[in-house]
């Protein structure tokens, strides 16, 4: 099976994060970017696939900067068999749509039985390139997904646990399927293969081969108005008690008192 | 002028080993303080990673990493438990011998299979009568046939308990202090090797040292590293390769006791403000910080310098004492620093001063270092 997963960098959980002078994005200046997240998990998704089907690739694919080929560097150290960075503007962007454009048209010249990617990215949590890779490439796309097994040469099983209960689906290839997070324990790329994974190629498909096969103007159709960081949290209030009925009391009180959540 | 930045290959080696260091180790390091716990799980999956077997090149099946690799995982390592890491690390030490000293059909037959899976491996020079003064070791090796007969008991080894390989040094002749000594590659399984209990130690305590008694172990000659003289130059030599780790291990430790510091001085409040605005405290994580910030960049320079094929013999020891010197001091102010929740094992700090003092005992105490400095020095002028 040829498996392709879209990966995106995204900063590292403990990043200090900090607005652009123009606070319009994120200054990207000192912060670490990963792969990490629901694409961590796609990639772990793809390797146990690879691993239950003899013969499988695995494509690392990743739309954006320059700091994307860190990201698909480490997911050569995880497994994959291959990496494609797709460039983005050199102004950059955060337009999902341009990204899943952009992806799409890569992935004409990119054999692909599977396409799997988070079902969002970790940073902005839109959700929307699975979705919009899969229009565009005209096949079905499925969101919120785990354990994904192969059932013959061309159909996928999985779930999709939802509020109701979990669903257990059945699905044709080709398709886009965007997976849920840390369900199946990302495995940990080893030291040695870490290092052949700095020497592995990578290829690039530039700006202007993807402009011009988009026929766009190198201008994002969506941009950031303003980035700021949430208000620093106040402390936690801590409420002595002796009884349970005395701690449920105390918070009724507060609750309708102070944070007049209800009457 | 020196360049300082890391290459994005030593960068990603240092974050893979940064991220088994918070996600694996950390979570149980107070845990294995408290209970003495030797966490074979962790140690399994540290060697499953390549996190193990650092020293030993690709071809032997270990990560063939150069010395400044080695330090940038060691530090990340002991970031999250000293104890944990020592264990991690005693086979780059009990293999080095090995690496040094070892023929390449040695290294072959013994290092092939060892590094293929999960074994600890312990370096025996140490002895209930003496650690420091290496060149008096009692244990004897007695020429029997083709091969050689041990006897003897070494002390405080690291792994003993539980190692399925043992480098050892033996002398053929006591009269000939460092001249009469060989070093041997020893099975854990071979019969007549006694293993002793599980020492109970103040720190490193995730780690287990036990004694090793040899009772008449007998050694086929093709296990003899290096001629009959050459064992006590292969021991020095090894630690000329390890000590400067040790350096990193004991960095690791002092960083950890600053980011608690800093962390907590910025929460903690007394007179009515924080107790990062007293300048007494200000004044503390000043030298705390230049004293972890020193201990780093002269480990980076001991491993530069064996990365560039000098000998590293005084680099290292400098780099070795000053960087655990610096622990010790870095995690007593901590203590300091968080008063009374310091002392307790509720907190993370007092740990780190358990752990910090080994730095200054062990791979050569801080006593033997300044000797070992003094003479490097004084050669340059005599
Ligand atoms: C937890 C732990 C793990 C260890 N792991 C290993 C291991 O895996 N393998 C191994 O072989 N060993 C191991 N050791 C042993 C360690 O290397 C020795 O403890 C150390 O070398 C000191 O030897 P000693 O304890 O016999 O002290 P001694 O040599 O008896 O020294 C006692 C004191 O005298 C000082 N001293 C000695 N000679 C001089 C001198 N000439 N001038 C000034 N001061 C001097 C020493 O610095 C020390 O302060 C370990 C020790 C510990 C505690």
């Amino acid at each position: 099976m040829e498996i392709v997963v879209l990966i995106k960098p995204i900063p590292e959980a403990e990043s200090r994060l900090r607005a652009t002078p123009d606070g319009r994005g994120l200054e990207p200046e000192g912060v670490k970017f990963v792969l990490a997240g629901y694409d961590e998990s796609a990639v772990e998704q793809a390797l146990l696939l690879k691993e239950s089907l003899p013969g499988s690739r695995v494509h690392a694919v990743s739309f954006g900067p320059a700091r994307c080929e860190e990201t698909l560097r480490a997911a050569i150290a995880l497994g994959a068999d291959r990496a494609t960075w797709v460039e983005g503007p050199p102004e950059g962007s955060d337009d999902p749509v341009l990204a899943a454009r952009a992806l799409a048209a890569a992935l004409q010249t990119v054999p692909h039985d599977l396409v799997l990617g988070g079902k969002q990215a970790g940073d902005d949590e839109e959700g929307i390139v699975p979705g919009a890779v899969a229009e565009l490439l005209g096949i079905p796309s499925f969101g919120y997904v785990t354990d994904l097994r192969s059932s013959g040469p061309s159909g996928l099983t999985f779930l999709r646990p939802t509020e109701a209960g979990v669903e257990r689906w059945e699905a044709p290839l080709p398709c886009v399927v965007g997976l849920q997070q840390a369900w199946n324990d990302p495995r940990s790329a080893k030291l040695p293969n870490i290092l052949k994974s700095r020497k592995a190629p990578i290829l690039k498909v530039d700006w202007p081969t993807t402009s011009k096969a988009l026929a766009l103007e190198a201008k994002p159709r969506s941009i950031g108005e303003k980035f700021e960081l949430p208000a620093p949290r106040t402390g936690a209030k801590m409420i002595e008690f002796k009884t349970p009925e005395e701690a449920a009391e105390k918070l009724v009180r507060l609750l309708r008192e102070e944070a007049k959540v209800f009457p | 002028m020196p360049d300082f930045s890391l290459t994005a290959e030593q960068e990603s080696l240092r974050d893979a080993a940064r991220k088994f260091a918070r996600t694996e180790m950390a979570p149980k390091a107070a845990e294995c303080d408290k209970s003495a716990r030797f966490p074979e799980e962790i140690y399994r999956k540290a060697w499953e990673l390549g996190l193990m077997n650092l020293n030993v090149p690709t071809e032997y099946g270990g990560s063939g990493l150069g010395a400044l690799e080695q330090c940038l995982i060691v530090e990340e390592l002991a970031y999250a438990c000293g104890g944990m890491t020592t264990s991690i690390i005693a086979n780059c030490l009990a293999l080095e011998p090995i690496l040094l000293g070892g023929t390449a059909e040695q290294k072959s037959r013994w290092l092939n299979p060892f590094c293929a899976e999960y074994h600890l491996a312990s370096f025996c020079l140490t002895e209930p009568g003496g650690g420091s003064d290496a060149a008096g070791l009692q244990t004897r090796a007695r020429k029997d046939g083709d091969g050689y007969v041990l006897s003897g008991e070494k002390c405080f080894i690291t792994n003993g308990p539980h190692a399925s390989l043992f480098t050892v040094f033996a002398t053929l002749d006591p009269s000939l202090r460092s001249k009469g000594i060989a070093a041997f590659i020893v099975p854990g399984d071979a019969p007549g090797i006694v293993r002793g209990k599980d020492e109970d130690k103040m720190g490193h305590r995730a780690s287990s040292t036990s004694t090793i008694r040899f009772e008449g172990v007998r050694i086929p000659g093709a296990q003899r590293l290096g001629g009959e003289q050459d064992g006590f130059s292969i021991a020095m030599r090894t630690l000329d390769q390890t000590r400067t780790p040790i350096g990193a291990l004991a960095t690791g430790i002092a960083q950890a006791a600053l980011d608690h510091s800093a962390r907590y001085s910025l929460e903690r409040k007394s007179f009515g403000k924080v107790i990062a605005e007293h300048q007494a405290i200000q004044i503390k994580l000043a030298n705390m910080a230049q004293a972890v910030h020193a201990a780093r960049l002269l480990t980076w320079h001991a491993a530069w310098s064996i990365d560039h094929g000098h000998p590293g013999t005084l680099e290292s020891s400098i780099a070795k004492c000053f960087a655990s010197d610096a622990a010790l001091r870095v995690a007593d102010e901590a203590i300091q620093i968080f008063g009374g929740y310091g002392y307790m094992r509720d907190y993370p700090v007092e740990k780190l001063m358990r752990d910090a003092k080994l730095t200054q005992i062990y791979e050569g105490s801080n006593e033997i270092q300044r000797i070992v400095t003094a003479r490097e020095l004084l050669r340059q002028y005599g």
